[in-house]
């Protein structure tokens, strides 16, 4: 029972900080929000010039349709040319469109423009998403205008989207930044909690303390586990009350994954607050960690894609299933038999760091 | 100004007695060019579509061969139109095995023969809505191409798309510069960060301010120890872009290297005021991190496009420095511009690191006074 004064100074010292649990509580709650609304943006405002040297009349009748659309923001309409290469070397426009007279007559309606695009392919995907409005733009065009001419589209397309059905990028980002914050927010602290105590020389009067080697464990990590169930509790709020996003699952489960997720990243940052020497290291290890598992998770960009050589690095990152977990929790509605698979791995993770954790915990109390 | 160098001097023995920071500090921008050169891209070239064919015959056939003959769609099954099958699918696609059903209705060519429009189903997985968009585009590109064939309205348009500075549109040219972008400011600011709340903590602050030195020379010393460590990291990921990746550095390497000073300065600076005003390492830490790490890889265009913002992100963008860096980066090593194209860039992101490094001067002038 002596564990609980371990506790209540642990606690004291979070609460003394006002700064602190300003960071731990409050900060989270505001980037959850910021975050939701920048990943929440589907690309659209591409920054476009467009330059007509054209004469039919279908060009402007295509150029109302590009400014008419949300997808692109046209910088200007010029008559004349123009230094292409020097604008999308600055950067100011993205893509610049060029109509020009066509050479020869298409085959089945005539005075159509030749149309170039001219396009800055540093950002591959909003370029290729670019494009890829566009041409949607011209298919629509040129169907509305056989529709005139009495040719209807032999086969259309009837999209049924599951799920997700307004395509709300935030009900997929959403979740996964919850454990994102977690994650950030409970390793850190604990990563420098005993690394502290070294620096200040304070860990010897723990040591030589009736307490046991587990209580002390135990005391350490203990009230990072708690705020970080908080801050779970208080993110999933944010995402369900102000993002509106479904949770379509059972919210036990998810919390009871929690746990096990905060369990290994806890044992984690004792770790690592067990080999280093400074607060400095414990800072860039943890660092180091945090967005290597992020990276490898598949929250903000896809991990399918990753060679097989690379693959095994997402297979043994927690944060990786942590987030399918929730996702499946959120969108899906999925019920425990879809993903007990990934919740067996993170389970064997954590029991793996843990005990590496606690067995270098021993080996360190006994020094 | 004489009491600048020593102040330099021991902050630089005091790096160099710590070689485990030093060393993930090198390793990880080693690590995180790898990662992204090789594990992030945003293609999506795999799309598993599973195909319900109610017609099954020479049209349907010749339709879903459109969609199958193509390297963005992977065929996960055939089957001709059973009760069950259906059934199947939604089961694979909830579990998802695969992206999207492709439904043809019965009759389908009975009535393309015909001349009545048919529609055919596309049931599609729409939780990552990012993958969706880009697989309806994809559906519908493939129905015209059809449309084209069988309605033989083909060349109507004449398109052709040019592409500047990243031809074969690879990801890793969007990445890898801007990552400098991202871990420069990171590292600058962590690197300061801890340098004044670590003397705080152990109490030899005290010593620092009983010295003779200048506040300002104790901040800017401090600052100049880290500019070499900035840019060895700088350099490693240059290096890495164009020998392993074979990213061509368009522009000129001493433009890049001008910029990236200020940068870094900038950098230095924000973590040195935060160490100031926060009371020990645990809080410049974590504040250090909510400033610098969520807000420039999401805030600053490094994955997300500024243009797709809302006006009041995108103010909250212009505050950010790795914005400008950004832009800037990516202009001198992809598309080779000059100075003259970033003059206000660099004028601005010169500003913001005056304005902190006057701000922490200020306020430790002020601890000075008070302690």
């Amino acid at each position: 029972m002596k564990i609980i004064y371990l506790l209540k100074k642990e606690f004291l010292e979070i609460f003394r900080q006002r700064e602190l649990l300003f960071m731990m509580i409050i900060a989270p709650i505001f980037q959850l929000i910021i975050l939701g609304y920048i990943v929440t943006t589907d690309i659209n405002n591409i920054p476009v010039g467009i330059i007509d040297l054209s004469t039919g009349k279908s060009t402007s009748r295509i150029i109302n349709r590009i400014t008419g659309s949300d997808l692109f923001d046209v910088k200007y309409i010029a008559e004349v040319n123009r230094d292409t290469v020097k604008e999308l070397k600055k950067g100011d426009v993205k893509a610049i469109i060029l109509f020009r007279n066509p050479v020869k007559t298409g085959k089945a309606i005539p005075r159509y423009p030749e149309i170039q695009i001219l396009m800055d392919g540093v950002d591959s995907n909003s370029s290729r998403i670019a494009a890829g409005y566009f041409n949607g733009i011209l298919r629509n065009f040129i169907l509305d205008d056989l529709e005139i001419l009495g040719i209807s589209p032999a086969v259309k397309g009837k999209p049924l989207i599951r799920f997700n059905p307004e395509l709300r990028s935030i009900n997929y980002m959403g979740p996964g930044i919850v454990a994102l914050l977690l994650t950030t927010i409970t390793l850190f602290i604990t990563s420098i909690s005993l690394v502290r105590e070294k620096e200040q020389q304070t860990i010897d009067t723990l040591l030589i303390s009736r307490l046991r080697p587990y209580e002390i464990y135990i005391g350490k990590s203990l009230p990072m586990g708690i705020v970080g169930i908080i801050d779970m509790g208080i993110g999933v709020l944010v995402a369900v009350v102000w993002f509106d996003i479904p949770v379509r699952g059972s919210l036990l489960i998810l919390l009871i994954s929690s746990i096990i997720y905060l369990t290994a990243i806890l044992s984690y940052g004792m770790l690592i607050s067990i080999f280093s020497t400074s607060q400095q290291q414990a800072l860039f290890f943890s660092w180091f960690s945090l967005i290597t598992f992020i990276l490898l998770s598949g929250l903000f960009t896809p991990v399918e894609n990753i060679p097989a050589g690379l693959k095994w690095l997402v297979s043994i990152n927690p944060l990786s299933y942590l987030i399918r977990i929730i996702r499946e929790i959120f969108l899906k509605g999925n019920g425990i038999e879809q993903f007990y698979g990934d919740l067996l791995s993170l389970g064997l993770i954590t029991l793996v760091i843990s005990s590496i954790s606690i067995f270098n915990f021993k080996k360190f109390i006994s020094k | 100004m004489k009491g600048i160098k020593p102040v330099t001097r021991k902050e630089i023995l005091h790096i160099f007695r710590d070689p485990k920071s030093l060393i993930i500090i090198f390793i990880m921008p080693v690590m995180m060019v790898f990662i992204y050169g090789y594990a992030i891209s945003f293609d999506l070239n795999n799309i598993n579509i599973g195909v319900l064919d109610y017609s099954g015959d020479e049209i349907s056939k010749k339709f879903i061969g459109k969609f199958l003959n193509n390297s963005y769609f992977t065929r996960i099954g055939i089957e001709s139109g059973e009760q069950e099958s259906i059934k199947t699918y939604e089961k694979k696609l909830k579990r998802g095995d695969i992206d999207e059903i492709l439904i043809i209705p019965f009759g389908f060519s009975k009535m393309i023969k015909g001349g009545i429009p048919v529609e055919v189903g596309f049931v599609i997985d729409g939780s990552d809505s990012n993958s969706a968009n880009i697989i309806y585009q994809y559906n519908e590109m493939i129905i015209f191409d059809f449309l084209e064939e069988y309605q033989n309205i083909r060349d109507i348009f004449n398109v052709n798309t040019k592409i500047y500075f990243n031809p074969e549109l690879k990801s890793t040219y969007f990445f890898i510069p801007g990552l400098i972008a991202v871990l420069l400011l990171m590292i600058s600011a962590l690197l300061t960060s801890l340098s004044i709340s670590r003397e705080k903590e152990s109490g030899s602050i005290d010593l620092i301010f009983i010295s003779p030195i200048k506040s300002y020379e104790i901040i800017i010393g401090k600052t100049i120890a880290y500019i070499f460590v900035a840019f060895t990291v700088e350099s490693i990921i240059l290096f890495f872009s164009r020998f392993w990746f074979g990213i061509p550095i368009k522009g000129n390497l001493l433009v890049l290297f001008g910029f990236s000073l200020i940068y870094i300065f900038t950098g230095l600076a924000l973590g040195i005021l935060i160490s100031i005003a926060a009371t020990d390492q645990k809080t410049s830490m974590l504040a250090t991190l909510l400033v610098t790490m969520l807000p420039s890889i999401m805030l600053s265009g490094f994955i997300f496009p500024l243009s797709s913002l809302s006006q009041v992100l995108r103010w909250i963008s212009n505050i950010i420095p790795a914005t400008y860096f950004l832009k800037i980066i990516r202009g001198v090593v992809l598309k080779g511009a000059s100075v003259s194209d970033f003059l206000v860039d660099g004028l601005i992101l010169i500003l913001m690191g005056v304005v902190l490094i006057f701000v922490a001067v200020r306020k430790f002038s002020k601890m000075r006074k008070t302690t």
